[in-house]
């Protein structure tokens, strides 16, 4: 298959001014700033192929951003090889650009001050759609997102969910074949999360097109893409298949569990590991195959007021790839 | 084309946004028309002789002249570059297939439209009350000379406002305090926005004139008033096309240099 992204030996260093505290220091460090070089990608390789969908996970500041920013020609790379599509993003051909979308959770490109369907308009001009290819996107993308009665409400009256997924369709209206998304369903309630996660997916399928998702959050990922790229400190940590990467590193789910009343705590050790005990709350690790039924166990022979079963942070599954020093296993 | 007829549309709709906002800003407009009309006229009302070769009658000509120029090489939007860059928001537009240069460009034009088609009510209604003794060109060659001369102020003006706005790519905290040093005091002062430039001794004018500030406001109404002869008009043409070439290849070279620098900022 031909490979849509390659990126070989990849860095990237940032120049950081350092703010010295206090009036006299920040007075001197304006005339003789103190430079400090932050190295935000490491040397990492990796390729994704056409219509793959790859997760791309790793706690904040670990290089998530800075790669897809790199990926979409909005960064110079420190040195390297990126190539996407064939193309070299750093130089923005509008051929390139036309092909491409990045999506930001926390950026908007909608004008803010206007409704929707103005920013749609200019779009539509920009990347000189005919009506034909417009209409038929707007109307498929529209109705995936259920946006009909929003395009013509000025976005600053829009609530945060209904806002991104007008992102969505500002982003996706050029129909790109390559699509880096960061962090899209960052500040959202659960119910709005899984609504764009099922959209992305299907999104996927219809159209094959190649996807890029960053997250911090290993639950955004679950369901959507099959291969991750785990990366910290600038540096890959992992690369195959979410299955392995779950089966291998996060054996384990977190339940956290609400008591409405004292109860002996020790009887906790017997059902899993305690991870945590701060009343009301007990933090339990259960193995991930037997968490359904410790579940049910706990909801019989504790007070329990809720309880819910999560995915263990994403920092605590990094340090064990990293312990453990399985690097980079292939899919 | 079709692209920057569209960005011209939506820059139009945005400045309509906030209504009262606007209309707060056209009032500030008239006021300082007001101030600096009665500046000039309370100095000259007490007697009838000249400074520096101006009358009452000249200097109100001047004054209101410069206020009809500053409407149209003044109004601009890509004042807001600065801010763009600094909060990342570049970034929506460098991953268009659109010229940057030319959107600004395109947004400037709109922001012109609005501003002369309200000033030219304004300065109408004032023109009606304080009577200022104007001068109406017919020379048709004067009038191409003037059309030319304005043109390349408003190119001038997009380049030099262009060039101080993308400091911002090198020291994001401090290009606010770049454009107000530079669009408010050096550009007002050095254009003749504040003063007739030819009330000043000969040497310093002769320097001025070598500047492409001068060409942003005095000069073409110079041209207007048909105080320049044909030879002054071409040699202040082909200086201004000088200072356009420079500073264009300027910002070109800058700009590279700012996206090397560019961190996208905003997460």
């Amino acid at each position: 298959m031909e490979k849509v992204v390659l990126v070989d030996k990849l860095s990237k260093e940032f120049v950081v001014n350092v703010k010295k505290e206090g009036f006299l220091a920040g007075l001197s460090s304006l005339f003789n700033p103190t430079r400090k070089i932050v190295r935000a990608l490491d040397e990492i390789s990796f390729s994704i192929d056409e219509g793959e969908l790859v997760g791309f996970i790793g706690p904040n500041g670990a290089g998530k951003t800075t790669t897809l920013k790199i990926l979409s020609g909005l960064l110079y790379p420190s040195s390297g090889l990126v190539q996407v599509l064939g193309f070299d993003p750093w130089q923005r051909k509008a051929d390139y650009l036309k092909k491409i979308s990045l999506v930001m959770g926390q950026k908007n490109q909608l004008w803010w001050d206007l409704p929707a369907i103005d920013t749609l308009d200019l779009n539509r001009a920009i990347y000189e759609l005919s009506k034909r290819d417009y209409e038929k996107s707007l109307r498929e993308l529209v109705e995936l997102l259920d946006v009909e009665n929003l395009l013509n409400i000025p976005v600053r009256r829009l609530s945060l969910g209904q806002r991104m997924r007008l992102e969505l369709v500002a982003a996706l209206i050029h129909n790109p074949s390559v699509l880096f998304l960061d962090e899209p369903t960052i500040g959202l309630d659960i119910l709005a999360q899984t609504k764009i996660r099922e959209f992305l997916l299907d999104y996927n399928r219809r159209r094959g097109a190649t996807m890029i998702l960053t997250s911090h959050n290993m639950d955004d990922i679950l369901g959507v893409a099959k291969r991750v790229i785990v990366i910290n400190r600038g540096k890959i940590a992992f690369d195959g298949k979410l299955s392995f990467l779950i089966e291998t590193f996060a054996k384990k789910k977190l339940v956290k569990v609400y008591l409405s009343d004292s109860t002996d705590f020790k009887k906790f050790e017997e059902i899993g590991k305690v991870k945590k005990i701060d009343f009301p709350e007990v933090v339990l690790l259960i193995p991930r195959e037997t968490a359904a039924i410790a579940t049910a166990e706990i909801l019989q022979n504790f007070p329990v007021a809720d309880i819910t079963i999560e995915e263990e942070p994403i920092e605590d599954v990094i340090k064990r790839v990293f312990k453990e020093g399985v690097l980079r296993k292939s899919k | 084309m079709r692209k920057y007829w569209q960005i011209f549309k939506v820059s139009f709709n945005q400045e309509f946004a906030y209504r009262f906002n606007f209309l707060m800003w056209r009032v500030r407009n008239v006021i300082q028309i007001l101030v600096i009309f009665s500046f000039w006229n309370t100095i000259f009302s007490n007697s009838s002789q000249a400074f520096f070769g101006y009358d009452r009658a000249k200097i109100l000509t001047y004054v209101f002249g410069i206020l009809i120029l500053r409407a149209i090489v003044l109004s601009s939007r890509a004042v807001d570059v600065a801010g763009e860059i600094s909060s990342g928001n570049l970034t929506n537009l460098l991953l268009k297939p659109v010229n940057y240069f030319k959107y600004w460009f395109c947004r400037d034009i709109s922001s012109k439209a609005l501003n002369i088609g309200f000033s030219a009510v304004e300065i109408f209604l004032l023109y009606l009350w304080l009577k200022p003794p104007l001068y109406f060109q017919g020379d048709p060659l004067v009038l191409i000379s003037f059309l030319v001369s304005l043109i390349f102020a408003v190119l001038l003006f997009f380049v030099i406002l262009f060039l101080v706005n993308i400091i911002s790519f090198f020291m994001p905290e401090n290009a606010w305090a770049a454009q107000f040093l530079f669009i408010v005091i050096i550009l007002e002062f050095f254009s003749g926005g504040i003063f007739p430039l030819d009330i000043l001794p000969e040497f310093l004018f002769k320097i001025f004139s070598y500047l492409p500030f001068y060409y942003l406001l005095f000069f073409p109404l110079q041209v207007y008033l048909g105080k320049v002869s044909q030879f002054l008009i071409f040699k202040g043409i082909i200086i201004a096309f000088f200072w356009f070439m420079v500073l264009s290849f300027a910002l070109l070279k800058v700009w590279r240099l700012g996206l090397k620098a560019y961190n996208a900022e905003g997460r």
